[in-house]
């Protein structure tokens, strides 16, 4: 089954190719290097705030957990090991924050309770298949994003922000957690106190609604 | 041979590799010869491409400023 051993290796590749770019990054953050750490920020905080918010229940807490987080990290660089890409050391930071923050303020969202809530009924709209099964009608192809669009049509990925946003909490913490930070499975149910049945229920229901908004935003060919 | 909803309905669970061996099978030799459902589990990939790429919104500038002040400062600190 040759797509899925692809998607693989694009993975693998663009994980070492980032891991070789980060390597130069993390030396200069180490050496104390003002312009570096200014793009760690830039490159990470509103990802930081977007996945706090998905754990937290008002902004304000997850402005403070990414604080904390920021902190963390400037006082845990000398320890960082390299062994994991520098990103998802950051991303264990903040949700071990997040979690305990949401633990101590009484205000720990219940993946749990959420993802039964989510995951009820089909997660299909009916009249998108037939009676016997087959699609209602052809799954129109996006002929309309062309690489270029796909890498750098701002109001194309504003939109899936957008998207990704409006999703039910429990839909977007896992889809930010395991297709946009790329965490494996198990840590993800840990982190959420979620079954990996769970998991893919709910990651299942947020890549329709995502792939449903991002066909509207592609648009005609 | 499985329906286009039931492909659609499993598609994140091949997708993850977490589907039996005997659905794997069937979803593999579904795909194989239908369009619709080959094109659908293409944009749901490509939907996480585009999902990892969203845009969100830079720091503000003073937050930036603070963060880099306190980064300076602990450098300051740690060399001394």
């Amino acid at each position: 089954m040759p797509r899925r051993q692809g998607g693989i290796d694009v993975r693998l590749q663009a994980t070492q190719r980032d891991g070789a770019e980060e390597a130069g990054l993390v030396a200069r953050l180490r050496a104390g290097d003002q312009a570096a750490f200014r793009q760690l920020v830039r490159a990470r905080h509103g990802r930081l705030l977007r996945l706090a918010g998905a754990f937290c229940r008002n902004r304000a807490s997850a402005e403070e957990v990414v604080q904390e987080t920021w902190l963390a990290v400037i006082t845990g660089l000398h320890g960082f090991s390299g062994e994991a890409p520098l990103a998802a050391w950051i991303n264990g930071i903040l949700v071990n924050k997040a979690k305990t923050r949401a633990v101590r303020d009484g205000r720990m969202v219940n993946f749990s309770d959420l993802a039964r809530e989510e995951g009820e009924g089909d997660a299909f709209e009916p009249e998108r298949f037939a009676a016997d099964g087959h699609w209602a009608s052809p799954v129109r192809p996006w002929d309309a994003l062309t690489p270029e669009r796909e890498a750098g049509d701002r109001e194309l990925l504003a939109g899936v922000g957008e998207a990704l946003e409006q999703l039910p909490p429990a839909q977007r913490a896992v889809v930010l957690l395991r297709d946009v930070e790329g965490l494996e499975s198990p840590a993800i149910c840990q982190a959420l106190g979620i079954s990996e049945a769970n998991l893919r229920v709910l990651l299942h229901r947020a890549r329709i609604k995502l792939r449903d908004a991002a066909a509207r935003l592609v648009g005609p060919a | 041979m499985l329906t286009c909803h039931q492909v659609a309905a499993g598609a994140t669970d091949y997708m993850e590799g977490a589907a039996p061996p005997l659905r794997r099978l069937g979803v593999w030799a579904h795909l194989r010869i239908c369009p619709n459902c080959r094109e659908y589990l293409r944009q749901l990939s490509r939907s996480i491409g585009l999902a990892r790429r969203a845009l969100v919104a830079a720091p503000a500038a003073e937050v930036e400023d603070a963060l880099a002040a306190i980064f300076a400062a602990h450098g300051q600190g740690a060399a001394e």
